[in-house]
């Protein structure tokens, strides 16, 4: 598609000359927003049509909101979950000039800047406003919730982890916005019952609704089966709610098709069985760490869901081989299933599972030591359309099993072999799956740089490759990975530590490369990580911890050239106050430092460099030590400005 | 039963208030001059006029353990008369009386003639003036019924049908039920009555119809007879049924207990040690504590001799003697209904719940709950009790209506269209505290230090484009000169740049 519209574009005239309405639809159907971008820069015509088409819009910096917002009228969808320092005022004068009546769903995880001031003039200002994300807000209290409650026509909202928000502010939501279909309550710890309650009354569109981590009991359940249309309720962690509540739950209409009870303590199979009995329609059903002991009347009951249920995930569970063959006979069209970390899955129990199930597609087995090649082989001949396997701890496993999965698993996406103690020969095995996106080999030790060859030459789908302890592995796989793998964008290469900067000059050419974790790669300096800042554009997060050898020079390139830094390690570092004021007063993305043990920094340096950047810090890390030495009027602007600091408890250590 | 705390010990049968007091006067006749400021003083300031607590006979007497106290001036003094209803009218006490009655007039006069003069020369001190006519009021009223008690005592002298007959003396009563009320709801009336002399003649109904209708009665004066007259009840064990006993209308300590009159005895403290802060003193040093474990651990320092695991044990009751009996408190404000000359009286359980209830009901509210600023209160822990509360109970609705708890107005939203949970003002202000002002002054601090870094106030947004990365000027070590040129200008305690800043190194 690219190509389709270079070539229109390198006519010039001839775009010109189409409506704008006619290249807004061409550039409706590029995908990719470098395309996008390229094409807005290839003519003027282009650049007029897309300002008048776009439709979605994400900010990473403050200053040029308001100009954005003014440029594209149509905007439908704006996320400002990433556009550093946002706050009242600047969010607050940026949609005064614009017009923004088309606004449908804003997202503002994150930002923890934006208070109720903000969000007032957000919901004044976007009259159609459906949709509305203030996760991680942590510093959202019902103020601001009464401030979105204002937008009458929500339709959705996360208010996961607003740690302020009480039943008072979700009352104000629940009677502001009667047409609510999905809410998230995660984390908001403060809601109770009465909240629940009221909820469960005034917006009977519900359709979906996250409850997890409350204190909330069973009479929230009681009200919630009074919610008709409810579909999908996850209620991850609530320990207070127990079997009578799964019980009063299936009392209400049988609409329910996906439960999350992962890690509510007091849930039994007794209480998911009852539960089945209430809706029998169900297609999810999460029990992940929860259960211990499998019940009867649970497994026949599973087995009425036979027709529906696709996703069930039973982690932690004591499972036999008997219970597994119920499974598989009762649930034929299960699609996902995840047994990580369940006691007693063997060989002739995964065998007999997916005799029934071909159609599985997502296997998670993380840490079922027993298992060995024979599951495989057995996985590799009944789910022919397997995209995922996490076979992470099964260290029985060898190259014969992902043999046969590679040769009969044409459409395998993601593999976990994190400590499989696979070797060379099963990387060679596994370059068949030319779809694979994401491999995880961890720990792998004995992989190599001729096991990575023959992956770096067939997957050229990567996007995600974890090398992490994979200590034989040096430059070289470097050098064929940039080659073979372009579209890599997360690359663990932790503690491997044979890699130089020639291997980080290779990496320079992964351009879609956003998360680099170089930790303890005690032979790359400055040089490598030029290379890296200067072909990387897009790098969001890089972990130099404990890179000795990492200087100035290192930051300098890094506050020159990574512009879109957002998460950063640089703790053990040999960087001093200069080379860290510079970056942090530089870099307009940067969120999230962590720099502990950073021992040739002067507390001035410390101090020059928070100053530099407390507005757009939004997490930091730091020695214990510092919270004495640095002024109070910082810490206390670093807190207004929402950045949350997690103090390390070590010794301050200084150098000169 | 030397617990520190100075007794009263009389019946609930006495009509009149304040033994002590007429007692103290009746010895102090130099006293009565100065009676207007010095009469608190007189009641209180001589402990050791307190009544002996229960003397052995105590018990012997009758067996009710309201006892029945007969002579003014006259402290329990073990007399075979004293309950006798028989006995003769002594001139002593008529001399006695009279003089009284001769002291109190001149004392009235003395008041009024004060006021007369002070009118002339202020014509300010309102309340003083009102104090002084209450004074005056009430002594008079006293005048008054001493009068009457003292003729009453002539009473049993004569028959019985003589007085009840005598419209003479009815039509008196009933003339001067009036002022008596007046009088009984100032707050120096128990000083300012005297009963001295009715004990003597309490004995006969016809006194007792007059005494009632003086508006000076309490529900015992009533039973006196009843049980008098009774003669198959054993008196004072059989338990008189109080008729119009209010059990709903208990607070502090009553908790509607209904002990029958006469199965308790009744103590009552005096104002100043309710308010007094310690109830234990040091013989040696005075410090005073509030528990006795207390002040026996304080002794241990003033020598070995407290140190004894005698001196250090709890005292025991004496196991020898009768079982202590039910004792119950009476408030001393005379009028309250917790005072034991009132009709419906309802005795305290506790010495804290006189000390709760004293405060409450008869002294100022002196504290004031800091958050609404409306809230008194006299009992410091009601005011905390109301501090947990205040502003948060406060559930208000988007209508108006407000409610104690949040279910019930989650309940009201519920029910009706439209209605929303209004948020506490106080949220706002600490939200606002949190958004704005601080940022704004943590922004002045930054600005008042004087570093400008590029994006660190928020109102530099053209400023921003300017300071881009590719600029040259970065790499050179010069461009952060003046940022760290001022690093002088930091002021900070506890930090100083000039000392070497390696000497926060550890060790």
């Amino acid at each position: 598609m690219s190509e389709e519209v270079q070539r229109y574009g390198g006519g010039g005239g001839g775009v010109g000359a189409l409506s704008l309405d006619l290249l807004g639809q061409v550039l409706d159907r590029v995908r990719e927003p470098r395309d996008r971008k390229a094409c807005r820069l290839v003519s003027r015509a282009f650049a007029r049509a897309e300002a008048a088409h776009r439709r979605a819009l994400r900010v990473l910096r403050r200053e040029p909101l308001a100009r954005l917002l003014r440029t594209f009228p149509a905007l439908e969808r704006l996320d400002l979950s990433a556009c550093a320092s946002l706050d009242d005022a600047s969010l607050a004068a940026a949609l005064a000039g614009a017009d923004l009546a088309g606004i449908r769903r804003v997202c503002l995880a994150r930002a923890n800047g934006v208070g109720w001031r903000g969000l007032d003039a957000l919901v004044t200002a976007c009259p159609k406003l459906e949709v509305v994300d203030l996760s991680h807000c942590v510093g959202a209290g019902d103020r601001e919730v009464a401030a979105v409650a204002a937008a009458t026509g929500l339709r959705e909202l996360s208010l996961e982890k607003c740690l302020g928000v009480t039943d008072m502010g979700l009352a104000k939501v629940v009677v502001g916005c009667p047409k609510l279909e999905k809410l998230s309550l995660k984390w908001c710890r403060e809601i109770s019952d009465i909240g629940i309650d009221l909820l469960s009354k005034k917006c009977p569109e519900l359709r979906s609704l996250d409850i997890s981590y409350l204190k909330v009991g069973n009479e929230s359940l009681r009200s919630i089966s009074s919610l008709e249309k409810l579909e999908e309720l996850a209620m991850v962690c609530c320990s207070c709610i127990d079997d009578d509540g799964l019980e009063l739950l299936s009392k209400g209409s049988n609409s329910l098709q996906s439960v999350d009870v992962s890690r509510s303590d007091h849930v039994t199979t007794q209480g998911l069985a009852s539960l089945i009995d209430g809706h029998n329609f169900l297609q999810k059903l999460n029990a992940a760490d929860c259960l211990h002991e499998m019940g009867q009347r649970f497994l026949t009951n599973l087995a009425k869901l036979k027709e529906t249920l696709t996703v069930l995930r039973l982690d932690g569970l004591e499972v036999s081989a008997s219970v597994l063959q119920a499974i598989g006979e009762g649930c034929n069209n299960l699609v996902e299933i995840s047994l990580s970390k369940c006691n007693g899955v063997t060989d002739e129990g995964i065998s007999s599972l997916v005799a029934r199930c071909s159609h599985l597609r997502v296997i998670d087995l993380t840490c079922c030591h027993l298992l060995t090649d024979n599951a495989l082989d057995s996985i590799a001949e009944n789910c022919k359309m397997v995209e995922c396997l996490r076979l992470e701890s099964c260290s029985s496993i060898s190259e014969k099993g992902v043999e046969q999965i590679a040769i009969c698993c044409p459409n395998l996406k993601e593999i976990d072999l994190t400590d499989c103690r696979v070797n060379d020969a099963a990387l060679q095995h596994l370059a068949k799956c030319s779809e694979l996106l994401i491999l995880k080999l961890g720990l792998c030790s004995s992989i190599s740089d001729k096991g990575l060859a023959f992956i770096s030459s067939n997957c050229g789908k990567l996007i995600e490759l974890d090398l992490y302890r994979c200590t034989s592995v040096t430059d070289d796989a470097l050098a064929a990975l940039a080659n073979g793998c372009k579209k890599i964008k997360m690359l663990n290469l932790c503690y491997c530590n044979k890699i130089t900067d020639s291997g980080l000059g290779h990496l320079g050419s992964l351009e879609e490369l956003t998360n680099l974790e170089l930790r303890c790669l005690v032979r790359i300096t400055g040089i490598g990580i030029s290379s890296v800042a200067i072909g990387c554009k897009n790098l969001i997060e890089l972990d130099l911890k404990r890179c000795y050898s990492i200087d100035d020079a290192g930051l300098w390139a890094l506050a020159r050239y990574a512009l879109n830094l957002r998460q950063l390690t640089i703790s053990y570092c040999q960087v001093t106050g200069l080379g860290l004021c510079h970056l942090l007063s530089s870099l307009r993305c940067l969120q999230d430092v962590k720099m502990v043990h950073l021992s040739w920094v002067s507390i001035e340096g410390f101090e020059m460099a928070l100053r530099a950047a407390c507005g757009r810090l939004k997490k930091l890390k730091m020695l214990s030590g510092l919270k004495s030495v640095l002024s109070p009027e910082l810490l206390q602007l670093l807190q207004a400005f929402g950045c949350r600091i997690r103090w390390v408890n070590k010794p301050l250590v200084y150098k000169d | 039963m030397e617990g520190g705390l100075r007794r009263i010990s009389e019946t609930s049968f006495k009509a009149l208030p304040s033994m002590s007091c007429n007692s103290t006067r009746n010895n102090d006749p130099d006293q009565q001059g100065g009676r207007f400021n010095s009469m608190d003083q007189s009641c209180f300031s001589r402990p050791d006029q307190s009544f002996p607590a229960f003397s052995p006979l105590f018990g012997v007497q009758s067996s009710s353990l309201y006892l029945p106290d007969e002579k003014i001036g006259n402290q329990f003094e073990p007399n075979s008369s004293l309950n006798n209803p028989a006995v003769d009218w002594d001139p002593q006490t008529m001399l006695t009386n009279l003089s009284f009655l001769e002291q109190k007039i001149k004392q009235v006069k003395d008041i009024v003639q004060s006021m007369s003069s002070r009118e002339s020369q202020v014509a300010g001190g309102c309340s003083e003036v009102q104090a002084k006519q209450q004074l005056v009021t009430a002594d008079l009223t006293c005048i008054i019924i001493q009068l009457i008690s003292t003729a009453g005592s002539l009473l049993p002298s004569m028959k019985n049908p003589l007085l009840s007959s005598n419209p003479a003396v009815r039509h008196l009563s009933n003339t001067l039920g009036s002022p008596m009320g007046f009088g009984f709801s100032c707050n120096q009336q128990p000083s300012t009555n005297n009963e001295a002399t009715i004990p003597e003649i309490t004995k006969t109904p016809d006194y007792e119809e007059l005494m009632n209708s003086l508006n000076t009665t309490t529900p015992d004066e009533s039973d006196e007879p009843m049980k008098c007259q009774n003669p198959c009840g054993g008196e004072g064990s059989e338990p008189i049924p109080m008729e119009d006993h209010d059990v709903k209308e208990s607070d502090d300590g009553g908790e509607g207990e209904n002990l029958p009159p006469g199965s308790y005895v009744v103590l009552q403290l005096d104002k100043e040690e309710i308010l007094a802060p310690h109830t234990h003193f040091c013989l040696i040093c005075g410090k005073g504590f509030k528990r006795d474990a207390n002040l026996r651990m304080h002794m241990r320092g003033h020598g070995d001799e407290y140190k004894t695991p005698a001196a250090l044990a709890k005292p025991s009751k004496d196991s020898s003697s009768e079982p202590a009996p039910v004792t119950r408190y009476s408030c001393p404000y005379v009028g309250c209904k917790r005072n034991k000359e009132h009709k419906k009286f309802q005795p305290l359980k506790t010495i804290l719940c006189v000390k709760n209830h004293y405060k409450r009901s008869h002294c100022d509210k002196s504290y004031t709950c800091s958050r609404c600023n409306t809230k008194k209160f006299s009992v410091i822990a009601d005011l905390k009790t109301h501090e947990k509360h205040c502003g948060r109970d406060k559930w208000l609705c988007s209508c108006g209506t407000t409610f104690s708890r949040k279910d019930k107005l989650f309940g009201h939203v519920a029910l009706f269209q439209g209605h929303t949970p209004a948020l506490p003002m106080d949220d706002v202000k600490v939200t606002g505290a949190l958004d704005q002002p601080q940022d704004s002054e943590a922004m002045n601090a930054v600005g008042s230090i004087g570093y400008n870094f590029p994006g660190s106030s928020s109102d530099d947004i053209p400023n921003l484009d300017m300071k881009m990365a590719d600029d040259a000027r970065y790499f050179s070590s010069l461009s952060f000169d003046p940022c760290f040129g001022g690093l002088d200008d930091f002021t900070r305690p506890g930090f100083d740049i000039s000392e070497n800043p390696f000497s926060f190194m550890p060790s």
